[in-house]
Parts: structure tokens; sequence; C-alpha cells
């Protein structure tokens, strides 16, 4: 029963690995070229007003007549910094809030679980949105703060649940009566045991976050204008999307293929850090 | 001095008594056993003695491990204790490993620790040299690959063997055994048996054996203490206690224990 369990999840967990590799590479690897070279200057006016795609213009020019492609280009760096840096934040208060709840007295536990309940009922987008009007200046610093705290209470919940349960394992208490203390039990057992569902949570989170930072920067509450996300982008081709739909097309497709690639390469790798979902040698 | 004395101790949750006045000790080097059905409080009472009990659990009385007493003290404290005074050896050998760790890490880490306690490091090849060690005095067959092996790649007993070098890698003054043979088959529990036995008296360690298995405790401990409902209802030297059991409980768990006998001999 165990090679049957073992052996389907190990084909279907290879080919989403590398597909979600290939993607995500592709995104990083255009966010590290655009730090050297990009086909155009993208403040440079190149060409006409809302040209159509063609050789010299991949992607078409914007309204203003700058090269669109690069600044899709551009966009995926933004998107990766915004999505790593906000997991990064929320994933390091979210785990720590998590963890310390799971240890916590019956008491300070509900306290603790209730108010993660009462922020999760709130939208994501609406506490980043709270958060950075709170912050008087719209930056992109304040847009990755203000996610990353909005994403901690769904990881701080997650977190929560699963430290608990795997605080009931024996190997726990087998490894506090033989001295480990609680710290090390943290570091050694629950981290490394909550990390492959916690990863794949992490993985969506990111893609939830670059997909809040568009609605932010859609808003005008993101990335001021210098700053070429995807989600200004798609704000400003809203006006003209029936005259050049390339503009909400193309950033459309570059969200939606760094989000899947992200989610299919934390599936993949969640399949190679389970031992027991590696086929025995 | 007793390395574990416990005297009247009391557990309850939520005013609900779990175990009642209990009182009993362990010398260095003495085998203790601890016997009753399932919900007896056996359990609980192994881990009163190194202060693991669930927060829900209230206990009273004195429970001495090592010198050192136990209820009340903080956590920080207690953590020098467990592992150097006591270590456990528990029922279920699947769980009791941490399914994402190699066979030679879980041993490594007591090892370690222990090795810390007494001021020295130990890393590397002198640590990998120590657990391969370990792994023999334990006689897993091929010590090498069941290092390298994942807790699922392995069969139960050797799991337990695996639990029991953890259990040693401590290098105890006491030994508790929560169990240990229960969830394994018939041949393999002797097996287990045999090898525990061996181990306690080769390092001449003091040993807590819990059971429900009567013919077990009997053949590795010298006294035991019966507990029924959360209260001891006898002890004594195994000899005593079984050969002429003045309490019911205790005359009904060895008249249970002898048919047993007697219908595998065909006398029944």
């Amino acid at each position: 029963m165990r090679a049957v369990a073992a052996s389907a999840p190990r084909s279907r967990g290879s080919a989403t690995l590398w597909l979600g590799l290939l993607l995500v590479g592709l995104h990083v690897a255009v966010a590290l070229l655009t730090l050297v070279w990009t086909p155009y200057d993208p403040t440079a006016l190149t060409g006409g007003r809302l040209a159509p795609p063609s050789w010299e213009h991949w992607a078409g020019t914007d309204r203003l007549g700058r090269d669109f492609f690069t600044q899709i280009m551009i966009g995926s760096r933004i998107a990766l910094i915004v999505g790593i840096s906000a997991v990064a934040i929320g994933g390091l208060i979210g785990v720590t809030l998590g963890v310390l709840a799971a240890f916590a007295t019956r008491l300070l536990d509900d306290a603790l679980a209730a108010t993660l309940d009462i922020l999760i009922a709130f939208p994501t987008l609406l506490i980043a949105m709270l958060v950075v009007a709170a912050s008087d200046t719209a930056s992109l610093g304040t847009a990755i703060l203000a996610l990353g705290i909005a994403l901690s209470a769904i990881v701080a919940r997650l977190t929560r649940i699963l430290a608990k349960r795997v605080l009931l394992m024996d190997y726990i208490t087998a490894a506090r009566t033989s001295g480990t203390s609680r710290i090390g039990v943290v570091f050694q057992h629950v981290l490394p045991n909550i990390w492959p569902t916690l990863s794949v949570n992490f993985a969506l989170q990111f893609g939830l976050a670059v997909i809040a930072e568009a609605s932010l920067s859609y808003l005008g509450l993101g990335a001021p204008p210098p700053n070429a996300s995807w989600g200004r982008l798609l704000q400003e081709a809203q006006g003209t999307v029936y005259t050049a739909p390339i503009g909400a097309i193309a950033p459309g497709i570059a969200l939606v293929s760094l989000v899947i690639g992200v989610n299919l390469l934390a599936d993949g790798l969640r399949d190679i850090g389970d031992p027991t979902r590696r086929a025995s040698r | 001095m007793n390395l574990l004395s416990i005297d009247r101790l009391n557990l309850s949750v939520d005013g609900k008594p779990l175990v009642s006045e209990l009182s009993f000790s362990i010398a260095a080097g003495e085998r203790l056993g601890l016997i009753g059905e399932s919900g007896s409080g056996k359990s609980l009472t192994a881990m009163a003695a190194t202060g693991l009990l669930p927060r829900a659990i209230k206990a009273t009385g004195s429970v001495t491990l090592g010198g050192q007493l136990v209820i009340g003290a903080p956590d920080r404290m207690l953590d020098g204790l467990r592992g150097t005074v006591a270590a456990f050896v528990f029922q279920e050998p699947l769980t009791a490993l941490d399914p994402l760790l190699r066979v030679a890490q879980q041993v490594a880490e007591p090892l370690r620790r222990r090795a810390r306690r007494d001021g020295r490091d130990l890393d590397g090849a002198a640590l990998g040299r120590e657990v391969l060690t370990l792994l023999e005095q334990v006689a897993l067959p091929q010590p090498e690959r069941i290092a390298r092996s994942y807790p699922h790649e392995i069969s139960g007993g050797q799991r337990q063997r695996v639990a029991i070098a953890m259990a040693l890698a401590c290098r105890p003054q006491l030994l508790i055994a929560d169990e240990p043979t229960t969830a394994l088959d018939v041949t393999t529990q002797a097996e287990i048996l045999k090898l525990l036995d061996t181990l306690v008296r080769e390092r001449s360690m003091a040993l807590l054996f819990i059971s429900h298995d009567l013919p077990v405790v009997a053949e590795i401990v010298e006294r035991v203490v019966v507990m029924q409902r959360g209260v001891a209802v006898e002890a004594g030297p195994v000899r005593e206690v079984f050969g002429t059991p003045r309490n019911d409980y205790t005359r009904a768990l060895v008249a249970a224990a002898k048919a047993f006998d007697d219908a595998l001999e065909g006398r029944a």
C-alpha cells in the first residue's frame, strides 16, 4: 500500500516541480536581466502612442509611447520583491505568533486565536489598505509591510493548528523526556514537521501578495508611478482596453504565470521535502 | 538515596481524581514494575515523575527525582534532570520517532546533549561512531543501513530498538519503560524484553517498567506496585505479590494470566 501511495505523487510531483521551476525561473531570469539590460529605457518615449505589437515593440507601446515589454519585464522584478518580502515578513510574524499560541496557556491561546479569527475575517487587501492609509506615504516599502502584516494572521492561525498537532506526537514527549528544552523542540521537531504544509501555504501567500500588490497599485495605493508594477500597468490600461487590449492582456499573463509557477514549485518541493512521500531507495 | 521517590501523589483533572495517594520509590539499580489496566494512571504517574504532565492535570504531593523536587519546579531546572536522571521508552515505536529525521540524527541528538552536559564536545566522525556503537548495542542488524533509514523504512521491532538506543544515549540512572512491548508481536516482545533486561543489568540502571501484562512484568522486575483506578492496591516483591495475592484485583490478574497459560498448555 505504501509503495502505491509513494509512487503516485512522485510522477505527478516531478512534472509540477519542473513546470514550476520553469515558470519561476523565467521570471527570476527576466527580473535579474532588467538590472543590467532592458530592450529600451523604461522612461524613454520610443514610438507612437499605443502602438500595437511589432518587431520593434513586442508588446506595443503605452499611452505615452514607452516600450510596454520593458515595463512588463521590470514588473517581474517588482512582483518578486513584493512577493518574497511580504511572505518573509508575514511568515516571520505569523510563525512566531502561531508557535507561541501553540505553547501558551489556554486563556492566552484562546485570546490569540480569537484575535486572529477576527483579523482573518477582514479581507487581506482591506487590512493592507488600512495599513497603507495609516502611514501617509504610498511607497513600495509601505505596500510590502502592509501586505506582510495582513498575511501574518493567516500564517499564524495555520502555524498554531499545525504546531498543536505536532506537539501532541509521541516524539515530542520523547524529546522532552530526554531533556530537550521547549525551544529545542520547536527548532528540531515542530518547525521541520510543519514546514511541508507551511511552505505550500507560503506559495499561496506569495501569489496572494503579488495579486494584492497589483490591486493596491491598481487603486493607487501601491508602488508610485515610476515603478512599473503589473497592477499599475493594468490600471493604466483600463481606459484603453478596447483600443489596445495588449495593455491588459500582457501584464495579466505575466501575473498569472508567476503565481501559478510559484504554486507548482511549492507543490513539487513539498513532495521532495517529505521522506515518506519519496520512493524508498 | 532514592533516584525517584513519589510520596502521596494525587493527580486530578477538573476536580476528578486520576491518581490518589500514590507512594513508591526506586533506589539506584532497582527494578520496579507498575501494573494495572489501561486508564489506571500508570503512564500519568510516569509523566509526573519528570514533570511533563499535560497542563490541565493538577498534581499535589511530592515527587523527588534525583534529589530535586519536581512538582512546582520551573521547567528549565527539570530539563537538566530529564535524560540525565531518567529517560523514557514509550509504547508506540512508530510515533516515538520523528518521521522526518534519519535514525542516525535522532540517536545523535541525545548523545550530543549528554556529551555537552558532561562538558565535552561530540561531533562529526566521533559522533557517528558512537551512534553506530549504540545501534549495535541494541542488537540492530546492519547498523549502517538502519542509521541511514527513516523511521517508516524499518520494522516496528527495529524502531523500538532505536527508541531504546535513544534512551540509552542519555545514559540515565533510571530507565522508565512505558508499555515498551505492548505494540509489538509476541516474538519481538520477547526479544525486546530480553534486550531491556540485559541492558539494564549491564549498566546497573534502575528500571521503572509499566505494563498491564503480568508475565512480562514478572520476568524483568524485582518489586511491583499494582494499580487500579488510580490507587495502589498492592505492593511488594514479585514472588510475594503474584504468589500469594492479597487483593481481589491482583488475584483476578494472576488468575487471568494463569488461565491463559493453562489454555496454552492444554490443561483447561
